[in-house]
């Protein structure tokens, strides 16, 4: 089998493209630098190539340590031709100098390992839209090697570029034999020639870029837009998500009544009732506003806003130790912390880099939705106010949320304001994409794949857990009294651990039990209530925190504490994985957990 | 990082064009690379589209895409201003 090396400037459509050829589903975003690792598929049309996907570059001298692993990466592919079908550099159609300055120092690179080039125009569209042409052929003449038009988007040209790439064809060699040398800024010129010569002559993006920048950037409405749209995601994972998670429960609770009464023997019809339906269809019932988180947030990334989103929080993430750049791996970490630390990797500066990987476990990942939501559908009533616009379990979601970001911003300005200066701070610098309509079906795919994973990385870690819960919570007594069960004893010697929070033993083996993975709370706790209650009945989880009690001080205290602790055993292993060391997943571990239980236990006063 | 002679980029108001020159000597070799490469070579004709308040990055186009510079780097591009 033999590899086609995809490689081209951040946000040219690359992994679009590499989705088109393979079928494969990787990321794809409107902002630069979102693959950041290579990733490799089979082609669909050839079963003998295999396509790579680099990370985008803007050419091959690197100045980040990322951007210097990509290219090095690529060049240790191109030293064994023998397994190089041909190389495909991607450009930006709408946006060629840049893209064929890259594509010269490829071709240069490619002769010398006498490497087939493919040159992909890709975005065609974008062009076709405006009424404007590039002179491909023209094109292809003069820098000796094919190229052709794509758009990823809608297809069109991805049969040529597959002909192409099964049959490459050598470089032509094309050079001036009058030149004998030429120096650093050759290319540079070069690139622009070319793209003068053959590329498309008009405005193509200032009069969309600047209306819609007028507004998502200006003082006042740029900052109302952000908080709007900040705002507005926080209420979508209530409003949109409350039909599906409705429906959810209600399958939930007929399967149990389904199920419960077909089984005969008593034992395995309550471990059925309580763990299974109890514990792990409890955190199932979350699952829905997961989508919704995804599929909002997906919207955004393709929409182009977020890295406006990026310049407008510039200054203040400045102030604290962090970069704009900070943004977009900190609003992934809404969703979930790991990829979030790998795009970090896009933030030349280390120090900045690491206050990033700091900031991220403190951002509200969709782990902690399930237990916020818990607790706010047992604490908020499901009530709007201001005229029916503004939801009040919403409102408490966002500020849950708001705090876990205010938590974030005021740890890295306290440790970025003790830590010496940088000598290798960079500046911020970062290329604006176009605004554009977003793909909303390959976007709802995304979604409906991240909640998915997400059942099936949490699904089985949730059944192991409540299953050794139950059996704990069941035995000896077989479910007669849960207060004289094994994890009763078990709970009672942590208890004075969580008594001053105002937690009984059942929340304290609950967050003990979270420390593998946040979610696991839910269904711990469903598993508990469900052995309890000696009734047949599924009742929903937050009804049965209501009626256990839990006073409203507590309660907080819980969404304090689980704001705050880094409870997530994949999370720290991520960061000793980017981080190459120990020390940071541990201090960050330790660190939080301390910082969580005094936080804690001041809300618990003031709430109480 | 601060350029101390000259016209900077940074100067340069929404609406105005002006015309790399060249860079001041305290940018690093690396980010001088990385500034040609996308663009901001001298001689390339550059447009500001957009200047937030409060020292927000700005917003420059050369050729046919658009950049966002902070405040230091943006500094460091010498600059003499064109017709528009």
């Amino acid at each position: 089998m033999k590899d086609v090396l995809v490689i081209g400037c951040p946000n040219a459509g690359k992994t679009l493209l590499f989705n088109r050829l393979t079928g494969l589903k990787q990321k794809v975003a409107n902002f630069p630098g979102v693959t950041v690792s290579t990733h490799a598929g089979r082609a669909r049309f050839s079963p003998d190539l295999q396509m790579v996907d680099f990370p985008g570059v803007y050419s091959l001298h690197a100045i980040s340590g990322e951007e210097k692993v990509a290219i090095d990466a690529f060049q240790a592919a191109l030293l064994q031709p023998d397994r190089v079908q041909a190389v495909a550099c991607v450009i930006d159609s709408s946006s060629i100098a840049k893209g064929l300055f890259l594509a010269l120092q490829l071709r240069k690179l490619c002769m010398q390992a006498n490497v087939p080039l493919i040159i992909v125009s890709n975005m065609i569209d974008v062009l076709e839209k405006h009424k404007l042409r590039i002179d491909h052929e023209g094109l292809s003449k003069a820098l000796g090697c094919p190229v052709i038009a794509t758009s990823a988007r809608s297809g069109l040209g991805v049969d040529a570029l597959e002909a192409a790439l099964r049959e490459p064809s050598d470089i032509r060699d094309v050079s001036d034999p009058e030149v004998l040398a030429v120096d650093d800024n050759w290319e540079r010129n070069e690139a622009e020639r070319l793209a003068h010569t053959f590329g498309p002559v008009g405005d193509l993006l200032l009069k969309s870029h600047s209306r819609l920048d007028d507004f998502f950037l200006h003082s006042v409405t740029g900052g109302l837009a952000f908080f709007v749209i900040m705002y507005s995601l926080f209420q979508a994972i209530f409003t949109w998500a409350a039909p599906m998670m409705d429906a959810v429960e209600s399958a939930v609770s007929w399967g149990a009544e389904l199920v419960v009464p077909m089984i005969a023997n008593p034992v395995a019809a309550d471990f059925v009732r309580d763990a299974l339906f109890g514990g792990v269809g409890a955190f199932l019932v979350f699952v829905p506003q997961i989508f919704v988180l995804t599929l909002v947030v997906g919207l955004l990334e393709d929409s182009g806003y977020l890295a406006r989103a990026a310049v407008i929080c510039h200054r203040p993430l400045n102030a604290v130790g962090l970069t704009g750049k900070s943004f977009v791996p900190m609003l992934s970490g809404v969703a979930c912390a790991i990829p979030a630390i790998y795009t970090a990797r896009t933030i030349e500066s280390t120090s900045k880099r690491w206050f990033t990987y700091m900031a991220i476990p403190l951002m509200p990942c969709s782990a902690r939705l399930p237990v916020y939501a818990l607790l706010i559908a047992a604490f908020i009533p499901p009530t709007y106010t201001a005229g029916g616009v503004i939801g009040l379990q919403g409102l408490a979601m966002f500020g849950i949320y708001l705090f876990g970001i205010v938590m974030a911003l005021l740890v890295t300005a306290i440790l970025s304001s003790v830590s010496p200066q940088s000598a290798d701070d960079s500046p911020f610098v970062l290329e604006m994409p176009p605004y554009r309509i977003p793909a909303f079906s390959s976007i709802l795919r995304g979604a409906l794949e991240r909640a998915g994973y997400f059942v099936r990385r949490a699904g089985p870690v949730i059944f192991w857990i409540t299953l050794l819960i139950w059996i704990l919570g069941y035995f000896p007594n077989n479910g007669a009294d849960l207060s004289q069960s094994y994890l009763a004893y078990l709970g009672r010697a942590i208890e004075p651990i969580f008594a001053p929070l105002g937690l009984d033993w059942q929340y304290g083996v609950a967050i003990l039990a979270s420390f593998v993975a946040r979610e696991v709370f839910v269904g711990t706790l469903g598993t508990l209530y469900g052995i309890q209650d000696a009734t047949e009945e599924v009742v929903s989880l937050a009804t049965r925190v209501q009626e256990s009690g839990l006073s409203l001080g507590s309660g907080v205290a819980l969404l304090v504490f689980f704001a705050i602790a880094a409870q997530c055993v994949s999370t720290l292993a991520t960061l000793y994985r980017e981080s190459g060391s120990l020390r940071l997943p541990l201090q960050l571990f330790a660190g939080y957990g301390v910082l969580a239980y005094i936080m804690a236990l001041v809300a618990y006063w003031l709430f109480t | 990082m601060r350029q101390q002679v000259g016209e900077s980029l940074w100067q340069l108001s929404r609406g105005q064009t002006a015309v790399v020159k060249g860079f001041a000597q305290s940018l690093t070799e690396a980010y001088r690379v990385r500034l040609v490469e996308l663009g901001f070579r001298p001689g390339a004709a550059i447009a500001c589209t957009m200047a937030p308040r409060l020292g927000a990055p700005k917003l420059y186009r050369v050729d046919n895409a658009v950049y966002s510079l902070e405040r230091k780097i943006a500094e460091c591009i010498q600059t003499e201003p064109t017709a528009v």
